[in-house]
């Protein structure tokens, strides 16, 4: 069945739902979650119309909405495509939207409408910017995730959001305004070249690879706008030395707010590499693959190392973030097919493994309202349920066979061993040392000797909380199991980048 | 003797001098008329707008003093929805403040005619009587609260500064008249392109025309008096002050710019103006960020934001005059807003109008919370929003030009700016409600005001075409 429009459907259907909410009073709180959760799930089935519609032997863009006049003027188009791989990445999106208002039902007990408004704001940012196919709809698209962002950590989030709300917003706009300049620069360009004004990825494609590489970095525009898209990807990957607006993020964020980021906006980083860096300029690529490599295992490596020390379960689970995501650009700068293809799954993966991991830390710091790994010890025997699905997702998490993030992993690793060895071994030290700070954790939350009597009458985890994690695990299992229903659509798509 | 067609051209300026006039009569034989004088001011408002955009536009016009031309529309028509905004405002405004009369309106009206005559003005004289109307009412208003310290510094304040502004505009004028031998911009602009080109006399009379437009403007180093004439006038003179003169002193810099060819004159012009935008940005920006009182913050941030404008009166031609033009409405819109939300501010203008006053008010006052917010982020230039679109636009035409490097430092300095937006929303909704509540006033027409200002900067953000194109056919008289 083709629906018309339906990348549009997919893409404004959240915000329009954000407008519904805001016509109802903010004092009929159920309503509103029940409501913004009948519209995830609605956006979630409507977006599996998409993988129906979806075909996986055609290697360019598909579903194509427009190009719609927007700002003829400067010819600037309204249009959305997808290809397999943002397929991928909006049908994790619309997986994780339920799961976090679900995740949030209890925890989010104040300001209920400003909470679902933002969030359903911020999936249209997010779809948009996966699916858009002119470079100013996309960067309208990119900033339109902050404000929202900015909300659900400064007014939900914990004891020092400001500081990490205002951080976020810096740190992210210092990124996308020399974008901005970047892409303006392209535009004109494309219009010396071509006489035509135009911001459409399809034009930028052929034109902006004729960009000259000069032999200085000051005498090569297109190292320097190579370099202005890249600062935007990287603080928002994060890559190592940007990083560090991710664990203040991520610790005063609120449970949904780290899911969402962890999930899908770091996502968007690693999908900006691959989509316009990589693309784009293939000369300034090249060039650059030693130097993303070199950050790619520092960040694998560093991160690993400081989620280590960490005394609270959600700071390590955002260095681990770091860590997975430098396995992400690894893979993306070898350039292999097999290790572009195992960044991609491994996108998805991470959204799901982390995903999953800060909804359970976030379930027990609703109980205890403590996130301290040394404030529990020895609760498996009092939450056997939560321990269970708790140890699952850490598995997950650091690659264990069968489940989703070893096949990432793995051809990640294969797939660059050919074109750089050196790089694989010190990446795989990064998967020792994941297996290590996740495992001590979970023992020493778990089965240490039991330290702490208010433990005592620690709740398990109830059915909602079952149902908002089940999903998740569905697909933790389900990649591990058959990835190659998850590899094929993206086969194609993978092919014609790499090929440029 | 001006013919009727003369009459014609400028009968929207007619139309609002006229009401004036019948306001000031209104208010001294039937006090009882009072309370619909606001409403009289936005329907003569509108109708002057009505006015110039039905209307042929007839182009020269007073023997050549004057130019009615499709930049004068449309510099026009977003005076004249200032002009409406300022006085949907100021109703509820001066009634709470126990300050109400129909002289403010007449003098609104007057100065925005004033600021009309110059946008229009090809003529150096008619241009400086066009100042004069602007300035000399906006002297009176900014004092409007006469009983309070403040109001009378920021009165005296921009007088003085005012003369001293008209005294280099004045002299400016002279100079180029003894370069040229006219005052007309275009015999002018003829002179030189036939003449030796930038002569001492014509730099130096330029130079002090320009710094008399940037005292108007508030650009560095001409800003200082803009913070106490911003914090001492009523907040809708205040508003209406942000937008108007500014608006009409940049068009007359745009007409300059053309008619002298000023790009290509010398290349002192882009230098000069180039580092007095930079610095402008920089100052504003920074300078803005420590200021606690709000309207003061936004002194600051007017300062920055015509340094942006600068950008694209420095690029010239059709692409950076179009720019600017958009520029203009879109602040005009974001200002007005901002305004009318701190306009719902304090008691009476004496009191500080401090930023943290506005902590809680997110949720207390939910749709002027948002007006202000949607402004605040337009403002730093956050898309969907106008002022994106705007910045945008100018950025556009200086890389197109190949002015980079002015790109470059525009974007890092919205970047700055964005701090001290977000502070305005972080107390908006980030912080509870302090027990004493200094709070926003409850006012239904002030909140009304701010909604459609703030509804119409995001829609144009969303739509930016129709203005666009509206700007850019203005621009090509601006053609090189």
């Amino acid at each position: 069945m083709q629906i018309p429009h339906l990348l549009t459907i997919v893409t404004i259907g959240p915000a329009v739902a954000a407008g519904v909410l805001g016509l109802i009073p903010g004092r009929y709180e159920r309503l509103h979650r029940w409501l913004a959760l009948l519209a995830s799930v609605v956006l979630f089935v409507v977006s599996l119309f998409l993988w129906t519609g979806f075909n996986p032997d055609v290697a360019g863009f598909q579903l194509v909405d427009g190009p719609i006049a927007w700002i003829p003027q400067l010819g600037i188009n309204y249009t959305l495509g997808m290809d397999g791989i943002s397929l991928l990445l909006v049908l994790l999106t619309t997986l994780l939207i339920p799961v976090v208002i679900l995740a949030s039902w209890t925890s989010i007990s104040e300001r209920v409408k400003g909470f679902h408004i933002s969030l359903l704001l911020l999936t249209t940012g997010m779809i948009g910017a996966f699916l858009a196919l002119d470079l100013f709809l996309f960067y309208v698209f990119w900033e339109l995730m902050l404000i929202p962002m900015y909300f659900i950590i400064g007014i939900w989030g914990g004891a020092r959001r400001i500081y990490a709300a205002v951080k976020f917003f810096i740190y992210t706009m210092v990124g996308s305004v020399f974008m901005l300049v970047a892409i303006l620069y392209l535009g004109f360009f494309h219009h010396q070249l071509t006489g035509v004004w135009s911001f459409a990825y399809a034009d930028f494609l052929k034109t902006a690879p004729q960009l000259a590489m000069g032999s200085s970095i000051l005498h090569s525009p297109q190292l320097l706008v190579f370099l202005a898209f890249a600062l935007a990807f990287a603080i928002k990957v994060p890559m190592f030395p940007f990083h560090t607006w991710l664990p203040d993020a991520h610790v005063e964020a609120p449970t949904g707010g780290s899911i969402i980021l962890a999930g899908v906006l770091l996502k968007l980083g690693t999908y900006g590499f691959l989509r316009f860096n990589r693309a784009l300029f293939p000369a300034a690529w090249e060039a650059c693959v030693p130097l993303i490599l070199i950050l790619a295992v520092i960040g694998i490596l560093y991160g690993a190392w400081v989620a280590m020390v960490q005394p609270d379960m959600k700071k390590l689970v955002a260095y681990s973030s770091v860590s997975h995501l430098g396995f992400v650009m690894l893979g993306l700068a070898a350039g292999t097919i097999a290790s572009t293809q195992g960044a991609v799954l491994q996108m998805v993966n991470h959204g799901l493994s982390t995903g999953a991991l800060f909804l359970l830390v976030g379930v027990i710091y609703e109980r205890r309202h403590t996130r301290l790994i040394a404030d529990y010890g020895g609760i498996a025997k009092v939450v056997p349920i939560y321990t269970g699905l708790f140890l699952l997702v850490t598995l997950s998490s650091i690659g264990l066979p069968g489940l989703n993030g070893f096949v990432g992993e793995f051809l990640i690793l294969a797939g660059s061993w050919e074109k750089y060895p050196a790089v694989v071994v010190l990446g795989a030290l990064g998967i020792i040392f994941g297996a290590v700070y996740m495992l001590w954790m979970v023992q020493r939350v778990f089965w240490s000797p039991f330290a702490h009597e208010e433990n005592r009458d620690l709740k398990d985890i109830n059915l909602r909380e079952v149902l908002a994690v089940l999903p998740l695990l569905v697909f933790i299992v389900w990649i591990g199991v058959h990835p190659t229903t998850f590899l094929s659509p993206m086969e194609a798509a993978v092919r014609l980048l790499l090929a440029r | 003797m001006p013919t009727s067609t003369d009459l014609l051209a400028l009968l929207p300026e007619l139309i609002l001098i006229l009401s004036a006039g019948i306001f000031l009569l209104l208010e001294a034989f039937v006090p009882s008329s009072r309370r619909n004088i606001p409403l009289l001011t936005m329907v003569s408002a509108a109708l002057a707008c009505w006015a110039r955009v039905a209307l042929p536009l007839p182009g020269s016009s007073f023997s050549g003093m004057v130019r009615i031309d499709r930049v004068s529309a449309f510099v026009d028509v977003y005076i004249l929805a200032a002009v409406l905004l300022t006085a949907w405002m100021a109703g509820p405004f001066l009634r709470r403040t126990k300050t109400e009369g129909g002289e403010f309106y007449s003098l609104l009206l007057l100065a925005a005619s004033g600021a009309m005559i110059m946008a229009s003005s090809t003529d150096l004289l008619a241009l400086f009587l066009g100042l004069e109307l602007l300035s000399i009412p906006l002297y009176v208003l900014n004092a409007y609260f006469r009983k309070t310290e403040i109001g009378l510094e920021a009165g005296l304040k921009y007088f003085v500064v005012g003369a001293f502004a008209a005294g280099f505009v004045a002299f400016g004028i002279a100079l180029l008249y003894g370069a040229a031998g006219s005052t007309n911009m275009e015999v002018i602009g003829r002179t030189i392109l036939h003449g030796e080109g930038s002569t001492p006399l014509l730099v130096v009379g330029l130079a002090m025309f320009v710094g008399g437009m940037a005292f108007k403007l508030a650009l560095v180093p001409f800003h200082g008096w803009a913070p106490d004439v911003y914090q001492g006038s009523p907040t809708p003179v205040t508003a209406f002050l942000s937008v108007v003169p500014k608006g009409a002193a940049l068009v007359v810099l745009l007409r300059l710019a053309a008619n002298l060819d000023l790009f290509h004159l010398t290349g002192h012009w882009v230098w000069a103006a180039g580092i007095i935008a930079v610095a402008s940005q920089t100052l504003g920006n920074i300078v803005a960020i420590v200021q606690r009182d709000v309207k003061r913050m936004l002194a600051y941030s007017g300062i920055a934001h015509m340094g942006y404008a600068m950008v694209g009166v420095i690029v010239g031609g059709s692409d950076g005059s179009a720019a600017v033009l958009f520029y203009l409405a879109a602040y005009t819109f974001m200002n007005m807003g901002a305004f009318a939300v701190i306009a719902l501010m304090s008691e009476n203008e004496n009191e500080p109008h401090l930023i943290s006053d506005m902590a809680g008010q997110g949720f207390k006052r939910p749709v002027a919370a948002l007006a202000l917010t949607v402004c605040m982020f337009s403002l730093a230039g956050v898309p969907p929003f106008v002022g994106f679109t705007a910045k945008f636009l100018v950025f556009r035409s200086a890389v197109n030009q190949g002015l980079l490097a002015l790109a470059i430092l525009g974007v890092i300095n919205s970047l700055v700016s964005a701090f001290y937006y977000l502070r305005v929303v972080y107390m908006l909704y980030m912080r509870p409600l302090p027990k004493r509540e200094p709070a926003f006033a409850k006012s239904a027409m002030l909140t009304a005001t701010a909604g459609v200002a703030a509804l119409a900067v995001l829609l144009i953000g969303l739509f930016p075409s129709p203005m666009i194109r509206a700007a850019q056919s203005a621009a090509q008289l601006f053609l090189r």
